[in-house]
């Protein structure tokens, strides 16, 4: 991290491209380390079972989670010690700095919130560890502390969105935005399964919550990249998270089975656990998206052209989920469920649209104005 | 420095020592057993616990008299709140138990008495039969709604972080979501 003012000008360009850019891609490569344990883990349950402790799937999502949190902990360390030391604070690294516990630490608000939710996700792991210890090792992704840990994950990587967005005069920072946004929408929906404790009749809730959550994202991604192009490469780099562990998960799960001398279980359906919960047309629906946004080129707020976009997407992401799902598993198809979901993704689809635009013009805030990079 | 690094690595090589120890995966334990005829075939199902609570896994092992070579079958279990039989999937042999039909640390989600239902296609053709009157007792452990409470920390922490931002940029922000200042 590049706390100082460089030298030479031609130095000190080549030395502020780099700023901020290894602990932004350490807590994105803890994100992506969690991601891994997790879909591998779900495919685990799902294809050889034993459970303890001690699995690498585990080791994964905790060590991506530490990552995150102990790179976290260094920048704010690093801006403390700088605001004490009467340097200046570059708000590109992680964005303007808050105070925290009056004004003891100076924590760059990306790296706070990545910091916020490792340091809960640790909490949660232990209260994960004393639920095993009374429920047993069934495999319930859906428990209380499962739920809450998902939960951590999915503030730590907000908090990794931030820390691209804050430098988003790079280009590292604006992919960073769209490859982050792709990795929490792969998480995301496998939180939603915390949903399904919600019953209701002929309506497939976690598809409606997987439908607000990938149109909130996407819109994210359209409203923070500020011209055409945001959703769809938001939706093209969960294809891409999408295709790699489609491969990966059963891969893993069959080779971690034969290095610990586990057998496959009987009747298996082969199907990629947690791959097959993205959505998979969401890069064509994105695609709508932002030919929906080009209506703001006729003098209509971008902003509010965003709600009936994400309307359309909620409907189209709604609609596909279930019939997605019955492909898949090679079950049969309720349409009432189909015309139900998509209907409920539509109404979701509405709110997800306006709040994910603004979530992206919040990011763009996070990085400095131009010419204005250090704020204490 | 060097004294610390000595340390991490002897703390490290240790972690590794003893990882074999606590990565064996249990043997499965019968402590109680229950008899059921399905169709022509007798079977016996184990329980690694007993009694049995909600929420709480264990292992079941399903042991045809004369073993599971050359038969198969489907297990299916009624739900105590609803009635409804459920669908009936393969039974499939025990992951830790290989000489045996099982299901591995699984937990039973309500309390009630619940029905298993077996059906067995084998040299002896096929037969279906039933577990009745499976006690499952009350979940231990707090309420689900106070897990539930806790586990949504993270989602109201949340929710506070946005509502602070979304008032603290609300002017800087025009009509078309973009920021004015840049």
């Amino acid at each position: 991290m590049d706390l100082t003012a460089g030298g030479a000008r031609v130095a000190s360009v080549a030395r502020s491209e780099r700023t901020g850019l290894i602990p932004a891609g350490t807590v994105l490569a803890g994100s992506v380390i969690s991601l891994v344990g997790l879909t591998w883990d779900i495919q685990w349950h799902g294809d050889v079972g034993p459970d303890t402790f001690f699995t690498m799937p585990h080791l994964f999502l905790y060590s991506g989670s530490a990552i995150s949190g102990l790179a976290s902990l260094v920048v704010v360390l690093m801006t403390t010690a700088a605001r004490r030391a009467g340097l200046p604070i570059d708000a590109r690294v992680g964005g303007r700095a808050i105070n925290v516990f009056g004004k003891v630490f100076a924590a760059p608000a990306g790296y706070l919130v990545t910091g916020t939710g490792a340091a809960m996700f640790l909490l949660y792991g232990l209260w994960d560890q004393w639920w095993h210890g009374l429920y047993g090792f069934d495999a319930v992704i859906d428990s209380p502390p499962h739920i809450g840990l998902l939960l951590s994950i999915t503030l730590s990587i907000i908090g990794t969105v931030m820390v691209f967005a804050a430098a988003r005069e790079h280009r590292w920072g604006s992919v960073g935005v769209v490859g982050s946004l792709g990795v929490l929408i792969a998480f995301s929906t496998v939180t939603v399964l915390g949903l399904e404790q919600i019953d209701v009749d002929g309506l497939d809730v976690v598809s409606v919550g997987i439908a607000l959550l990938s149109v909130l994202l996407v819109s994210a991604g359209g409203g923070f990249w500020g011209r055409p192009g945001g959703a769809i490469r938001v939706a093209a780099a969960l294809a891409v998270i999408q295709a790699i562990t489609w491969w990966f998960s059963p891969w893993a799960a069959e080779a971690y089975a034969s290095a610990v001398g586990l057998p496959m279980r009987d009747y298996i359906d082969g199907v990629p656990a947690m791959p097959s919960m993205m959505p998979m047309a969401l890069l064509p629906i994105a695609a709508v998206l932002e030919v929906v946004y080009l209506l703001s080129r006729r003098g209509w707020s971008a902003g509010r052209v965003s709600v009936p976009a994400g309307g359309i997407g909620g409907l189209l992401v709604g609609a596909s989920m279930p019939i997605q799902n019955s492909i898949v598993y090679e079950s049969s198809l309720d349409w009432s469920i189909v015309v139900m979901t998509a209907g409920a993704g539509a109404v979701f689809g509405l709110l997800g649209g306006f709040a994910g635009w603004r979530f992206g013009g919040m990011l763009r805030l996070l990085a400095p104005a131009k010419g204005d990079n250090a704020h204490a | 420095m060097r004294k610390t690094l000595l340390a991490l690595a002897a703390a490290i090589g240790l972690l590794f020592a003893t990882t074999p120890a606590a990565n064996a995966y249990e043997p499965v334990n019968i402590v109680h057993t229950e008899r059921v005829q399905v169709g022509p075939y007798g079977m016996t199902v184990g329980f690694s616990t007993w009694p049995l609570r909600a929420m709480q896994s264990l292992d079941f092992t399903f042991i045809p008299d004369d073993g599971i070579a050359g038969k198969s079958g489907t297990l299916a279990f009624v739900n105590p709140e609803t009635g409804r039989l459920g669908r009936p999937q393969p039974l499939a042999k025990h992951p830790r138990k290989l000489e045996v039909w099982g299901l591995d640390i699984r937990a039973l989600q309500i309390e009630g008495s619940w029905t298993f239902r077996f059906e067995i296609d084998g040299p002896a053709g096929k037969g279906a039969g039933e577990l009745r009157d499976l006690a499952v007792l009350e979940q231990p452990g707090p309420p689900m709604a106070v897990s539930w409470s806790i586990s949504l920390i993270p989602l109201i922490v949340l929710a506070v972080l946005i509502t602070i931002a979304w008032r603290r940029t609300k002017a800087r922000l025009r009509g078309n979501g973009l920021p004015a200042t840049v």
